[in-house]
């Protein structure tokens, strides 16, 4: 019998790369140590990954580079805890352990032919930007693309420059907002709360999905928005940040009444979230 | 035709097997009243009779409280994993309550569900699990209640029966329980009869019908309000196997390592925004019934709960698995 692999050990990875996002939000970009495991990995956008500094220990982040770029993932991550705190330290060469790609993914193949919404909040940004890039890079298959995005302040939007690249394309429509306040004096984009932005952007919804990810009140404020737009629940898509250890159905802590995120999710439609236990 | 062996003749092979170099591990009386799986030094510690369950599960044996994962060096740039070593000793449980061997095949599904954990499984192959039936029960005990009772044997490899008289009646169920005592057990036409059991309160299998309407209960609080959230029910429990993993040394060299945890604490949890989605002692204790009797029977298509009732022996509080359902049932029967 073949010896079973140690599905806790994870891959060693080389850091390439590291970008400053905001006063607390770094993005990574790592490749793997070993060629051919490189080689052989393939995700699909929403997929997640624990990623780990030794000594320190794993948290879970999402991919958020696009399934189309070969030779290295990204990932994103806020300065809050024991783990991240180490992670911000991360320079060039430095080596971290990576298992994955670990839940389901946004249904891209489904979402073909449609016109697509994306709405973020805050840190929510790496979670929609691996499934912005992945519709850009297949611009011919999606119809019009709108992007809203907001954060408290202009220095807390998260992958700023890429927000312009965007809205370069065709049929895609970026609009960037911020709290009141939050503006600074060159600030050409929306000011106000995402949910109300949403509102006053005349989005077209006709044969549209929306993916909404953001704090738990951007959400619940967005979606009767969404509704009110015609959108129907299982158009609405949106991916579950539950605490997880293990990645792999284990560890027993990452379940939402009947459902596993880290197995059945994270990706749900409000469809789905609606017939689950509000355990997220 | 039966099988059977005599207690000075188990205690004998109990010898051998550690001159083997084999790991027993039986219930042992550590002081008065308290009764525990432990690993054995000589045969007369292994209690063959007199006492209704340890506190403790046998899971310890193919699960343990603590354990590494894998080991880490960092030299400067370089970082090197070193995998823990596979686990090698034989280990026999002897004298195990039906109840304990019961949630071995129950483990066996979350260890295995899509992705494999090796270290699980091979010290699943290195075990070899001889169970004792039960003739004394407590208050605590509700086996019937789950579809289970005191001569199962899901998940033993052999079956012991007091026959009276310093006697054993033996019922190998797998191969190796048939190659441990072969040769070692007379042939008899003696068999033990089959007990009631402890009295059967409720079927509990049906419960997960009624919980599929009480989650939004308001009543969780009442039924649940006197746990104190110390994780005793899950520790103690044979089939609970939540952990945490974490490193453990410096960053120049330790391990990542995996401990058992409990979804009772606050902290299990707790995201890193600071929100948490179980942050009531109620929802935490809400959550383990339901994964116990709506979630893992869902899954796999059997409670993960065996009705041992040490999560309410262990309780400092007296809840547990059952008072709860049996709170919730009544409600129903309203
Ligand atoms: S939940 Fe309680 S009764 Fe059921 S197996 Fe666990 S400890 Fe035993
Ligand atoms: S039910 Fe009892 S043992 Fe379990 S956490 Fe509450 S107080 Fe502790």
């Amino acid at each position: 019998m073949r010896p079973m692999t140690n599905i806790y050990q994870p891959d060693l990875m080389e850091v390439l790369d590291v970008q400053q996002q905001t006063t607390d939000v770094k993005s990574v970009r790592v490749r793997f140590r070993d060629d051919a495991r490189g080689d052989d990995f393939l995700f699909r956008v929403g997929q997640f990954g624990m990623f780990s500094l030794f000594g320190y220990g794993e948290s879970t982040f999402n991919i958020c580079s696009s399934s189309n770029w070969k030779d290295f993932v990204e990932f994103c991550f806020r300065r809050t805890g024991r783990v991240t705190e180490a992670l911000w330290s991360l320079e060039k060469n430095d080596t971290i352990g990576f298992r994955g790609p670990y839940g389901n993914s946004y249904p891209m193949d489904k979402w073909i032919g449609k016109n697509l919404i994306f709405i973020g909040g805050g840190i929510a940004m790496p979670p929609l930007r691996c499934a912005i890039w992945y519709a850009l890079e297949n611009r011919e298959q999606f119809g019009d693309i709108t992007i809203v995005y907001g954060a408290r302040r202009v220095q807390d939007l998260v992958f700023r420059q890429e927000l312009d690249r965007w809205a370069e394309y065709d049929r895609v429509r970026v609009v960037p907002c911020v709290d009141p306040g939050g503006e600074t004096p060159n600030w050409t984009g929306e000011v106000g709360f995402v949910p109300a932005v949403t509102e006053r952007a005349q989005i077209p919804a006709g044969n549209a999905v929306a993916l909404v990810i953001g704090p738990p009140v951007m959400i619940k404020f967005t979606l009767p928005v969404l509704a009110k737009m015609g959108l129907a629940d299982r158009d609405i898509y949106t991916s579950l940040e539950n605490r997880m250890k293990c990645g792999v159905g284990k560890c027993g802590r990452c379940n939402c009444g009947p459902v596993y995120v880290c197995k059945e999710g994270p990706v749900f439609t409000l469809e789905q979230l609606k017939s689950l236990p509000n355990e997220y | 035709m039966s099988q059977i062996i005599s207690k000075p003749a188990i205690r004998r092979l109990v010898e051998r097997w550690l001159r083997q170099g084999k790991r027993v591990i039986a219930p042992v009386q550590v002081r008065p009243n308290l009764v525990s799986y432990q690993p054995v030094r000589s045969p007369d510690q292994v209690l063959l009779e007199g006492f209704v369950r340890p506190l403790n599960s046998i899971k310890q044996v193919v699960f343990p409280r603590h354990e590494q994962l894998f080991q880490y060096r960092v030299r400067g740039k370089q970082i090197d994993l070193l995998p823990a070593p596979l686990p090698d000793v034989e280990r026999i449980v002897l004298a195990a309550r039906p109840c304990d061997a019961a949630a071995l095949p129950i483990l066996d599904h979350v260890f295995n569900w899509e992705f494999r954990d090796a270290t699980y499984n091979r010290r699943r192959e290195l075990t070899t699990v001889v169970t004792l039936a039960c003739t004394e029960y407590d208050a605590h005990c509700f086996c019937t209640s789950v579809g289970s009772q005191p001569n199962d044997t899901r998940g033993s490899d052999a079956l012991l029966l007091d026959l009276g008289d310093q006697t054993l009646e033996v019922r190998c169920v797998t191969d190796k329980g048939q190659s441990l005592f072969a040769g070692q057990t007379e042939a008899s036409t003696r068999t033990a009869p089959t007990g009631p059991g402890p009295e059967r309160r409720a079927d509990l299998r049906r419960v997960g019908q009624q919980l599929e309407q009480a989650f939004e209960r308001s009543e969780w609080a009442a039924w649940t309000n006197r746990c104190l959230g110390c994780g005793a029910c899950a520790y103690g429990c044979p089939a609970c196997h939540c952990f945490d993993m974490v490193d453990e040394g410096g960053p120049t060299c330790g391990a990542r390592v995996r401990n058992w945890d409990a979804c009772q604490f606050g902290q299990f949890t707790l995201h890193a925004s600071g929100h948490n989605p179980r942050n009531a002692q109620s929802q935490r204790q809400r959550q383990r019934i339901y994964h116990k009797f709506h979630v893992y029977p869902n899954k796999f298509g059997e409670l993960l709960c065996t009705g041992c009732g040490n999560c309410t022996r262990n309780c400092p509080v007296s809840l547990g698995v059952l008072p709860v359902l049996e709170a919730i049932q009544a409600e129903g029967a309203k």
